[in-house]
């Protein structure tokens, strides 16, 4: 066991340097940071001086080893647009993207196993039809639409909630609906499908012929069962969650990392993007790990090597 | 099952804690605010005024010297005072500096202020003046570095005066001072605690001092009572950050702020609607234009397809149509309130697709021509529309259009390379508030390779203008040169754009071309 972690965080080094260098020739290949720092009106001059001051007129690969060897040292660099080290900056955007994460998880969750047992247990009925119905709607329907929409008739309307901003649980309600709502809907499906699937199975026969109570067949038997491919979709989403939810963020004026991130690669701030891709990796790793404990403690016959 | 129950259980309290814990961390600072809902309009309930201001980005940082946005100076300027300040008529007032003449044609002596102090408490002095200004006249990392590196040194005379010594003759020396980067810095706080503590806890001597700033979501100052200068109006100023302009203009219907900057026009009509809220609009120093190629063998080195380009365009209809009438249609970039702005120029335009068509043939383009023109899209308001627009009226006239649209830092690239094809169109705008910055890329030595255009009157015209230190002459230089322009098209200008601002009914506010946000300009009702 504690050898499978130590082995996942070790594959952990040569996923970083892959990524800090795919990062890194990307943002060198779309766009010149200078240009989009200073004002239309700059001269040739000023971009030149600027451009040798801040080492970006040496070679691509002479500043790839420079930023390396930093890094190496625990090093992101200083941030162009706010003149401070990025790591930092970074992680003070954290709390505010795993608050919502977690709120969006959390109405995903209570949204989605309910729903998902029912729907499965009533299979073809038309409870059924309305759940699965309903599971497309949310997932097609975009984020941003469904996030102005709530704001229009919680805040705008009925002016019970905020409209946007950090700080009280009420501010927190809206954009964890929003990104909640296509969470819950892939989650609904997935655990129709998976409990569908053990439903069928010869154990479930048994315990059936058992003469078990169906509520017991289902929680106990069945629902454990199904949570294996649940969990997975939970781990990755959460990642995803934290780094993904720029729209989110954007329509809600959320302080988290979505919205700096996007800042950062408008403005080509390589600092804060290679401290924010860094932090989302070692996130990525961290939740699929945590994934992989959660399955064996819900299913005991997998085992580590 | 009853371990199911209790995992369950317990996973959910997990959450719930951490939920919590990062709640609770990151709230303290708002937990004295009212919610949203009643932060705007909240005087009654406790007493404070409060003033709240949504802006489309946060502010870039405290570092006075190193960004160039706008939006950003427009929050510091409640926080710093510059040397000499612009009035709502763009004229030169005295500020942190009571008087100030020129001893020779490169020395500025200003007499500075008495008895001013930071918000530390550590009084304003000509060491203050020397440090600000020689930081960004010398520090080449940083952005402001080329509007102050004509500064050659800052002389202490004695506590309370100063000489700017410049390289050469600088009559723009006074706008220079009283624009981004020229807030009076503490160099007492700055050298002994550094930049990192300056950074995170801004000192200046302005009405309003730092309270609070959670990035990305809001700033907070509160009223300096040892200002120099009038009371501060309000007690507390909160300046937001909400990137979505949805979200901005539901934020001021529902009273949540009193000023939200940036309105698109579809958004106009809505809040004038709503009770309680009204739109404010006023001009701004961006000019939208089409750079044309005047380098030999393109279509466009013909000064008659040149004209015909600007013929064919109903600058007008654009800004009806695309803008919601939020413009003013120009021929000159130097716009009222700019030193050496031409009124003849100004609120005019040439359309005549006839003629167009009849000078297209004198061309020798009878069956008509085609030609390149890239814009950015998504960089300024209806960007692709406009050009679209553009593109659909110069194919009125014969002129078949091929559009490129690029993503900004793509149109960058093209930009300092100096590759695009017979037209580009972009806008500028003009901090210096003078007629020389609108130039800088007209003439020859800096056109290269970007129109080509190379007349030798208006270098003649420019090298006069730029050094020269009476302020009636240089004016009218600076006007011959854009009837020149005007004449001989290496630019076509197209429109002034105008920036459209939500208030709330309770304030008082009127929009200043340089886009400040003086909160001491802005009263209750």
């Amino acid at each position: 066991m504690r050898q499978y972690i130590v082995k996942a965080l070790l594959q952990f080094i040569p996923v970083m340097f892959l990524i800090t260098l795919i990062v890194f020739s990307l943002m060198h290949v779309t766009g010149d940071p200078v240009s989009l720092m200073l004002s239309d009106t700059a001269t040739d001059e000023d971009r030149e001086i600027l451009t040798k001051a801040l080492g970006l007129d040496q070679p691509m690969h002479i500043q790839y080893l420079k930023f390396m060897g930093n890094l190496l040292q625990g090093d992101f660099g200083t941030s162009f647009r706010y003149n401070q080290p990025a790591l930092p900056i970074v992680l003070e955007r954290l709390p505010a993207s795993f608050e919502l994460a977690i709120a969006a998880m959390l109405v995903a969750t209570v949204i989605s196993i309910p729903l998902g047992i029912w729907s499965a247990t009533k299979r073809n009925s038309i409870l059924d039809v309305f759940v699965t119905g309903g599971a497309v709607l949310g997932k097609a329907m975009p984020s941003f639409w469904l996030g102005i929409m709530l704001i229009l008739l919680f805040a705008v309307k009925w002016k019970t909630l905020p409209v946007s901003g950090h700080g009280s649980f009420k501010h927190l309600i809206l954009p964890a609906i929003t990104l909640g709502t296509g969470i819950a809907a892939e989650m609904t499906r997935l655990i129709r499908s998976s409990l569908l699937e053990i439903l069928g199975q010869d154990y479930i026969r048994t315990a059936r012929s058992k003469g078990l109570m169906e509520m017991l067949v289902i929680y106990k038997h069945a629902f454990r069962n199904s949570l294996i491919p649940v969990v997975t979709i939970m781990a990755l989403q959460t990642s995803v969650l934290i780094g993904g939810t720029l729209i989110t963020e954007t329509i809600f004026s959320w302080p988290g990392m979505g919205q700096l991130i996007i800042q950062a690669v408008n403005t080509r701030d390589m600092a804060i993007v290679q401290a924010a891709v860094f932090v989302i990796a070692l996130l990525v790793i961290i939740s699929n790990l945590l994934a992989d404990l959660l399955y064996r403690f819900l299913d005991p016959r997998i085992k580590y090597n | 099952m009853k371990r199911l129950a209790s995992i369950g259980l317990a996973v959910f309290l997990a959450l719930s804690g951490l939920l919590a814990g990062c709640t609770s961390s990151s709230a303290p600072q708002t937990t004295t605010e009212q919610p949203p809902a009643q932060t705007g309009g909240d005087t009654a309930s406790s007493g404070e005024k409060v003033l709240t201001i949504a802006s489309g980005n946060d502010i870039e940082s405290f570092d006075i010297h190193n960004h160039n946005n706008t939006s950003t100076e427009a929050v510091h300027v409640n926080m710093f005072n510059y040397l000499v300040k612009k009035d709502r008529s763009q004229q030169i007032q005295p500020d942190l500096a009571v008087s100030w003449e020129n001893t020779d044609p490169t020395t500025w002596r200003f007499k500075l202020r008495e008895g001013v102090k930071f918000h530390n408490g550590d009084p304003f002095t000509a060491a203050d003046v020397k440090f600000t200004l020689e930081r960004a006249a010398r520090d080449n990392t940083l952005l402001e570095y080329g509007n102050y590196k004509q500064i050659k040194e800052v002389k202490i005379i004695d506590d309370h005066t100063v000489d700017i010594i410049t390289d050469g003759p600088q009559p723009v020396m006074l706008n220079r001072l009283s624009r981004l980067g020229s807030g009076m810095l503490p160099s007492k706080y700055i050298k002994e605690k550094g930049w990192d503590e300056f950074l995170n806890h801004p000192v200046g001597t302005g009405p309003y001092k730092f309270s609070e700033w959670k990035k990305a979501d809001r700033l907070i100052l509160v009223k300096n009572d040892d200002y120099f200068g009038d009371k501060p109006k309000w007690d507390k100023l909160i300046f937001r950050a909400i990137p979505e302009d949805s979200t901005r203009v539901a934020e001021l219907l529902t009273g949540g702020v009193d000023l939200a900057v940036n309105i698109p026009p579809t958004d106009m009509q809505r809040i004038d609607d709503n009770q309680g809220t009204h739109t404010a609009t006023g001009p701004t120093q961006r000019v939208m234009q089409l750079t044309l190629r005047m380098t030999a063998g393109t279509a466009t080195a013909d000064p008659k397809v040149r004209e015909a380009i600007e013929l064919s365009i109903d600058k007008q209809a654009i800004v009806d149509n695309l803008l919601g009438g939020g413009g003013t249609i120009t021929r000159t970039r130097v716009t009222p309130g700019n030193f050496g702005a031409d009124p003849d120029l100004y609120g005019k335009q040439l359309y005549d697709p006839e003629r167009a068509k009849q000078l297209l043939a004198e061309a020798g383009h009878p069956g008509g021509l085609e030609i390149t023109m890239s814009s950015p899209s998504g960089r300024y308001l209806k960007d692709k529309e406009t050009a679209e627009l553009i593109a659909a009226m110069l194919g009125e006239v014969g002129i078949k259009v091929k559009l490129e649209f690029l993503e900004w830092s793509k149109f960058n690239e093209k930009y300092k390379g100096k590759t695009f094809g017979e037209v580009f169109m972009i806008a500028y705008a003009n901090s210096m508030f003078d007629a020389s910055l609108a130039f800088d890329r007209i003439y020859s030595e800096r056109a290269k390779g970007e129109t080509d255009y190379n007349n030798p009157e208006v270098d003649k015209l420019l090298d006069e203008a730029e050094t020269n230190m009476n302020p009636d002459e240089r004016a009218e230089q600076y006007q011959k040169v854009q009837r020149i322009v005007a004449e001989d098209r290496p630019v076509i200008y197209l429109f002034q754009t105008n920036a459209n601002f939500g208030v709330s009914d309770r304030i008082n506010f009127e929009p200043r071309l340089d886009e400040m946000l003086f909160a001491d300009e802005i009263t209750l009702k």
